[in-house]
């Protein structure tokens, strides 16, 4: 193996860690963040479609019922995220890597 | 010109036998009608001593007029049924047991008789094209009433929807990063689909309620009926539907002035009472009171229909009522 040769390989081992870093460092934490604010919004739009699986009648709730053939993924990750959320920090403490 | 007219009232005052005598009336002048029931009695079977079903049927004996009865309970079944088979279609085996009971849940709701019956109407009112005349005959609960109330509400609620689920995709979307596949997109989201589709019909029917519809009150003169009739004209009042006039019916006659004992006096009281609500109800209310219907001895069917029919004042061709 030429001098040149273990550079470039020297070179794309290193990229690729910088690249992890970066993504592990900045990129993914901001991903997560985001998204964790989409999943938020979606848990309030979840919420405001059937406020009755909390026992409070929604005057839409026979209009959203419509919507739940099409929410299969949502409404599952919807039910899993308000059983895990035993506190505020628990949830928004998620986004920070300490 | 109005092509929709509704009545509305407490219960047992007699709107069926009112808005089929309007819809005679209509029927007689001239005019493609349709008599639409409500009421899960179905009391218009009994007016016109034949059956109607859910689809609006020409009522025999009579030009120009047909009649439908809707049943609400039916109409929310149906709804759920239709859903169930979706679910069905859709879902995955897992999911379909954990949806069901949500499904069951939004059906037994108090609000779901009215948005069934508030999708009939609408449903109705879309499809009414080959009729110059459309005459509702509200189910007794008031809340028919406050449902016509209703789309600007729901408009608003399903804005509020759309745009909590345009910002979550919104935001799976950036949170895209790269090659990433976001979790949901824009574009054929059949959520946002079928909230848009909900939107516009109660967009249609808030438009239509406001500008091509026409709402009656019937009432006896008597105290609970008024103060039901003062409630229901403050909701439709709110909700910008004013109504164009009241009737009163199931006035006591009254007895020839040679008539003496009892029966006769009683009856004398009886009508200077009414009378004096009468002009209370004139005085204090402000639609006109546009026709006064006397109590039949008999249930009103058949021929009588026709006399009940002459006693309506309502305008049938110009969308005022002529007593103003």
């Amino acid at each position: 193996m030429t001098l040149a040769d273990r550079i470039a390989a020297f070179r794309t081992t290193l990229e690729e860690w910088l690249r992890g870093l970066y993504h592990g460092m900045f990129t993914h934490p901001a991903y997560e963040k985001v998204e964790a604010e989409a999943e938020d919004t979606e848990d309030a739009f979840m919420l405001a479609c059937f406020p009755d699986a909390f026992g409070i009648p929604s005057p839409v709730s026979y209009y959203t019922a419509e919507l739940l053939p099409y929410l299969e993924d949502e409404y599952q990750a919807w039910e899993r995220r308000m059983w895990d959320r035993q506190s505020v920090i628990e949830r928004k403490g998620h986004q920070y890597h300490f | 010109m109005t092509r929709f007219t509704f009545f509305g009232g407490k219960g047992g005052v007699g709107k069926t036998t009112v808005s089929s005598a309007y819809a005679l009336e209509c029927a007689n002048a001239g005019l493609e009608t349709l008599v639409v029931s409500t009421d899960p009695a179905h009391s218009t079977a009994d007016v016109f001593d034949q059956e109607f079903g859910d689809d609006p049927r020409p009522v025999e004996g009579y030009d120009g007029l047909s009649a439908m009865e809707i049943d609400p309970e039916q109409e929310v079944q149906d709804h759920l049924m239709e859903l169930r088979q979706q679910l069905n279609a859709q879902l995955s085996a897992t999911m379909v047991n954990e949806v069901e009971l949500q499904l069951e849940m939004a059906h037994q709701t108090p609000g779901a008789y009215e948005a069934a019956l508030f999708d009939r109407f609408v449903e109705v009112m879309r499809t009414a094209d080959d009729y110059d005349r459309v005459v509702f005959d509200t189910s007794p609960t008031g809340s028919t009433l406050r449902l016509l109330a209703l789309p600007e509400l729901l408009e608003r609620w399903i804005d509020r929807l759309i745009d909590k689920r345009e910002r979550s995709i919104d935001l799976y979307e950036k949170a895209a990063i790269g090659n990433q596949e976001p979790r949901r997109v824009m574009e054929g989201d059949p959520i946002l689909a079928r909230l848009q589709g909900r939107k516009e019909r109660f967009e249609f029917a808030g438009e239509v309620l406001r500008e091509d519809a026409s709402f009656y009150l019937v009432l006896n003169p008597d105290e609970l009926s008024i103060r039901e009739t003062a409630r229901s004209l403050e909701t439709l009042a709110e909700a910008d539907l004013p109504v164009r006039g009241l009737v009163v019916n199931r006035l006591t006659p009254e007895p020839e002035a040679h008539e003496e004992g009892r029966g006769a006096t009683y009856l004398r009281d009886r009508v200077a009472t009414e009378r004096e609500r009468l002009e209370r109800i004139e005085r204090e209310f402000e639609p006109p009171v546009v026709a006064t219907i006397e109590t039949r001895v008999e249930e009103v069917r058949g021929s009588l229909l026709e006399d009940v029919a002459n006693d309506l004042e309502i305008g049938v061709a110009d969308d005022r009522p002529q007593t103003e």
